[in-house]
């Protein structure tokens, strides 16, 4: 074998090795959404929406009560993780720069990011859930806050660094005062990646389920006080999908479709403003 | 020790025995400077790379503040006023001493809001105001024919030559007394350069001008004095065309024919 053909030959190797391996992961992937988009559809019908949950057996049972307490729990998460985290990549970014505190705050979000998220649900049953002596939905909205930060705060930071330094000087040099050079210049510069930060953060913690069955646990019914136990789409997909009844299981899946969809969702909104920070 | 022409006009700026050090450097990077800047004249500032023409010329918007622990000595007086007292109000100087950067820097808004973001700074909210003075100072950066009807589109859709000039619409806008230029035309093509070139001509009438350029035709082209720098020192100050002719100084001649550099 010269070594022309034996080179040619190692490439065929390596290149089919490397596309077998892409098609296992695909065929897991579309077989889980394959098998996901097949029964959920199936299970999909208007009671879903309209119906709260009910004893097995009963016709009118839907996930009404699972839809409004996700998006409760989430939205509140939301809207208190959002902001905590925009402007904490902020300080890192804008403020504290390579300064030790910047540097320990970056380090301690990392490994946040990588923390299992059932362990922060048991810190937050413990300084929000036994206190208060019962489960809540408040105490889910903290737990997935948490888990938001670190994924938010990063990516700010990120974002905010890719801006580049000159065009804060000119900002500046025209007589700027430093918050006005953030808001006005520094934040529209990266306000797409911003953005992407915040719809990857929120979609991570749509599809968590350990933190909450320490923290917002669970409720059959429809309930909308933040103060009492809460159903999420997460949980009840657990409950239903390993209940013994055929109609609570098939509504497990429709939990998981829905879910699984608004995710997706999140990804690919997000994705669309990457590509177009790219093009530009 | 420097040979330093006499400036005949009135002065915009005076460096007095001024030493810059960076942050965690040992050695200042320019050292014991003197250096008078002539009034409604540009002044251009050459050297090799390194030799602090650079940080000599954020030096006079103390642009260099918005990194800790670079420290200043010595004085640069403006309307005989030292700038580099820690009392200075900076924001008040950097509308009077302005800058164009060697990379445009429009902001990511429309061309209209790049222009009219020095005037809001400053509070005009007048839109008739506003309107009239972002098409002078469009007008006066010799690019008001061109984004007259787009103004409300992204200044980033613009050339590079044409944001650099939106960069210099902006900076004249707050009707500065001095533009500090660094290396306005280093990321530009030809035609471009030349464009700004004569644009920064015109603007001496109403402006003084110090320009940091690595190009010494440029340097030749533009400026009424030329000052070199080597090793953070300024080794001759002079008028433009005696300098390139009959330069006084061995290490000038050297830098200027090309035998280093």
């Amino acid at each position: 074998m010269t070594h022309t053909e034996k080179r040619i030959l190692t490439n065929k190797i390596v290149m089919t090795l490397s596309t077998l391996s892409a098609m296992v992961g695909m065929t897991f992937l579309f077989w889980i959404l394959g098998i996901l988009v097949i029964n959920g559809i199936d299970a999909l019908n208007w009671t879903i929406f309209s119906e709260a949950g009910a004893p097995p057996g009963y016709e009118e049972s839907g996930l009404k009560h699972a839809l409004i307490g996700q998006l409760m729990i989430v939205g509140v998460a939301t809207f208190a993780g959002v902001p905590l985290g925009i402007l904490a990549g902020t300080y890192l970014s804008e403020y504290g720069q390579q300064s030790k505190l910047a540097e320990t705050i970056r380090d301690i979000s990392d490994i946040m990011m990588s923390a299992p998220s059932i362990v922060i649900g048991a810190f937050v049953y413990a300084i929000v859930v036994a206190p208060m002596g019962h489960f809540s939905g408040w105490a889910g909205s903290v737990a997935l806050t948490i888990i938001m930060l670190p994924i938010i705060l990063r990516t700010t930071d990120d974002m905010l660094q890719l801006v580049p330094s000159t065009l804060r000087e000119a900002a500046f040099a025209l007589g700027a005062p430093k918050y006005k050079v953030i808001m006005q210049v520094v934040y529209r510069g990266a306000k797409v990646g911003i953005l992407t930060g915040v719809l990857l953060g929120v979609a991570r913690v749509a599809g968590e389920t350990a933190p909450l069955l320490f923290t917002s646990f669970n409720d059959n019914f429809l309930n909308t006080d933040m103060n009492q136990p809460m159903a999420s789409l997460t949980v009840t997909m657990f409950n239903y999908a390993t209940s013994p009844y055929e109609d609570w299981q098939k509504l497990g899946w429709a939990a998981a479709f829905i879910l699984s969809m608004f995710i997706l969702g999140l990804n690919i909104i997000a994705r669309v403003f990457l590509m177009k920070k790219k093009g530009k | 020790m420097a040979t330093i022409t006499q400036i005949l006009e009135e002065k915009a700026l005076e460096v007095k025995n001024f030493e810059f050090t960076y942050a965690g450097a040992d050695a200042p990077s320019i050292k014991k400077l003197d250096m008078p800047i002539a009034k409604n004249s540009i002044t251009a500032l050459i050297g090799p790379s390194g030799c602090g023409k650079t940080t000599l010329l954020r030096s006079f918007n103390r642009i260099h503040d918005l990194y800790p622990g670079n420290k200043y000595e010595g004085e640069i007086l403006f309307k005989d006023r030292n700038i580099l007292t820690p009392k200075e109000d900076l924001i008040n100087l950097r509308i009077k001493i302005g800058m164009i950067f060697q990379k445009p820097t429009a902001f990511p808004m429309s061309i209209y809001d790049n222009v009219a973001y020095g005037m809001r700074l400053q509070g005009i909210k007048n839109k008739t105001e506003l309107e009239g003075r972002v098409e002078k100072a469009l007008t006066d950066a010799a690019i008001w024919k061109e984004v007259k009807d787009r103004l409300k589109h992204d200044a980033n859709g613009l050339s590079g030559g044409q944001q650099q000039r939106l960069c210099i619409a902006r900076a004249i806008a707050v009707e500065p007394e001095v533009l500090l230029f660094d290396e306005p035309t280093s990321a530009l093509d030809p035609i471009s350069t030349a464009g700004i070139e004569e644009l920064v001509v015109e603007l001496k009438e109403k402006v003084s001008i110090i320009i940091v350029t690595h190009n010494m035709q440029q340097a030749a082209r533009v400026s009424d004095y030329t000052g070199f720098m080597y090793l953070g020192e300024l080794i001759e100050l002079g008028r433009t065309e005696e300098m390139f002719v009959t330069p006084r100084e061995k290490l000038t001649e050297e830098y200027i024919t090309g035998k280093f550099g």
